[in-house]
């Protein structure tokens, strides 16, 4: 199922996204012209680590890198809401 | 505390702290304080390879045409490789595993130690294919002043926790005086030591390996040395997973969800850790700095290297709790990404187990544009 988000990134101008069931937000935001840090696109190295400041995401696969309260991996998950991120 | 290799109390695993509890008796995975270590046991299996898979023949005409420059640049980061990954083959073990509580934990430590056993391994079958005497470039390794003087700041925090580690399972706690020189052995000050040892471990897994990554996939964007870059990505997979080991040891300390007195520790140490960690940087600046005393190679210079190295540097230090120390906030060699990422992009669970597994023979007629994004 895909459905469309807006998403903030920094004070980029807002893109939006649409996540389907096997597209990262990574992935979304790549294809909507963003560049974001990134390493394994797996969950396991942390490189993609942002702050969500506000709105929600779903997991696909368990994160393995070390994510605080507040912090998300986009490699490995996709939007759920409309998002504002810092990167 | 003598240790034991199987304490008879029954000791409830779930209630001890990462280190310096009570020796593990079982090795148990049902229950778990910290189930993050065996998440990483499974991907580490997951990325199981063996370095005669994978066929590095080619390689020998590619070194041969290269300048000399180029072959120092080469042959160097091998030799510098091969240093770390013979420390970080055998030291995790015998440091951390006498003082160790958590099986998990401790089963984690023996595979992380292994896999590095891997990576030693493939330097013998790169280096095998290049030289009809490899034994030059190993025999210079100890003997290299550039290498020696890194090898004594990787092994000092080890030697020393490994060291008060064993007068504390001989004699307890107290001042002790060996061979003329006092030492003091406290749980408190051997706690401290493994605090300062496991991130020097950490800035070793996080940024010391970079360099040298940078001058393989540098080379092999010019599709020279491909063989040697599918081993050195398959590393390089690996060693972006040991330091999510370090990072995740490091924060459950910090944010008191292990032992609180780490946590003091932690707090107390923060200055020592992070000039440990900056001075690590330095270090690989100045390695760069060496690399290309002779001249540089296509496509990179030193300072650029230098630059990546605090890109690196940036996102390992906040991934510990660091502020950003350095400049470099967007990343100097975008082209590097393509060979850090451990599979394809598929992110849903079976896709991503499954290409994990698909470590098969690489035969050497197929070139390398025949995979196309395909992960090794
Ligand atoms: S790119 Fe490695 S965790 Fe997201
Ligand atoms: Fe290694
Ligand atoms: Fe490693």
């Amino acid at each position: 199922m895909a459905s469309t988000h807006k998403v903030q990134v920094n004070s980029l101008p807002v893109v939006e996204v649409t996540t389907g069931e096997s597209k990262s937000l990574l992935q979304a935001l790549e294809e909507a012209g963003l560049e974001l840090n990134y390493h394994c696109r797996t969950g396991f190295c942390g490189a993609c680590r942002c702050t969500l400041t506000s709105g929600q995401v779903e997991y696909l696969n368990e994160p393995l890198a070390y994510v605080r309260q507040g912090e998300i991996l986009p490699c490995v998950c996709i939007a759920k809401s409309d998002l504002s991120i810092d990167h | 505390m003598r240790y034991t290799t199987f304490n008879q109390n029954n000791v409830n695993p779930l209630g001890e702290p990462m280190f310096f509890g009570n020796p593990v008796n079982v090795a148990r995975y049902d229950q778990q304080r910290h189930s993050i270590f065996e998440k990483l046991i499974e991907k580490q299996l997951s990325f199981f390879w063996r370095p005669e898979e994978v066929d590095v023949s080619r390689d020998r005409v590619d070194f041969q045409a290269m300048s000399e420059s180029e072959k120092h640049i080469f042959i160097s980061n091998l030799k510098y490789q091969t240093l770390l990954d013979s420390v970080q083959g055998r030291s995790p073990n015998i440091a951390f595993l006498p003082i160790v509580s958590l099986p998990e934990l401790e089963t984690w430590i023996e595979t992380w130690s292994f896999s590095e056993t891997i990576h030693s391994r493939s330097y013998t079958h790169i280096l095998r294919n290049l030289f009809t005497d490899p034994g030059p470039v190993f025999d210079d390794i100890v003997v290299n002043e550039q290498i020696r003087e890194r090898a004594s700041d990787i092994s000092k925090y080890y030697d020393d926790l490994i060291f008060y580690v064993q007068l504390w399972q001989i004699y307890g706690e107290g001042t002790f005086e060996i061979n003329g020189e006092t030492h003091e052995v406290s749980r408190r000050i051997l706690k401290r030591k493994l605090f300062l040892c496991v991130n020097s471990v950490n800035a070793l897994e996080a940024i010391r390996f970079y360099v040298s990554f940078a001058c393989t996939f540098a080379f092999a964007e010019r599709e020279l040395m491909e063989g040697n870059s599918k081993i050195i990505r398959l590393i390089a997979r690996d060693e972006n997973l040991h330091v999510t080991s370090t990072q995740h040891i490091i924060n459950l300390w910090q944010h008191g969800d292990d032992d609180p007195e780490m946590k003091e520790v932690a707090e107390e140490c923060r200055e020592e850790a992070f000039e440990i960690f900056t001075s690590a940087v330095e270090q690989e600046k100045k390695w760069a700095g060496y690399l290309f005393e002779n001249g540089s190679m296509i496509g990179l210079n030193k300072e650029i290297l230098c630059q990546y190295v605090e890109y690196i540097a940036n996102l390992r230090m906040q991934a510990i709790g660091f502020e950003p120390h350095y400049n470099q906030v967007t990343n100097p060699l975008p082209w590097m990404n393509k060979y850090l990422v451990s599979d394809n992009v598929q992110v849903a669970p079976q896709e991503s187990e499954i290409s994990s597994y698909l470590v098969g023979q690489i035969d050497s007629e197929v070139s390398a544009g025949d995979f196309g994004d395909f992960d090794l």
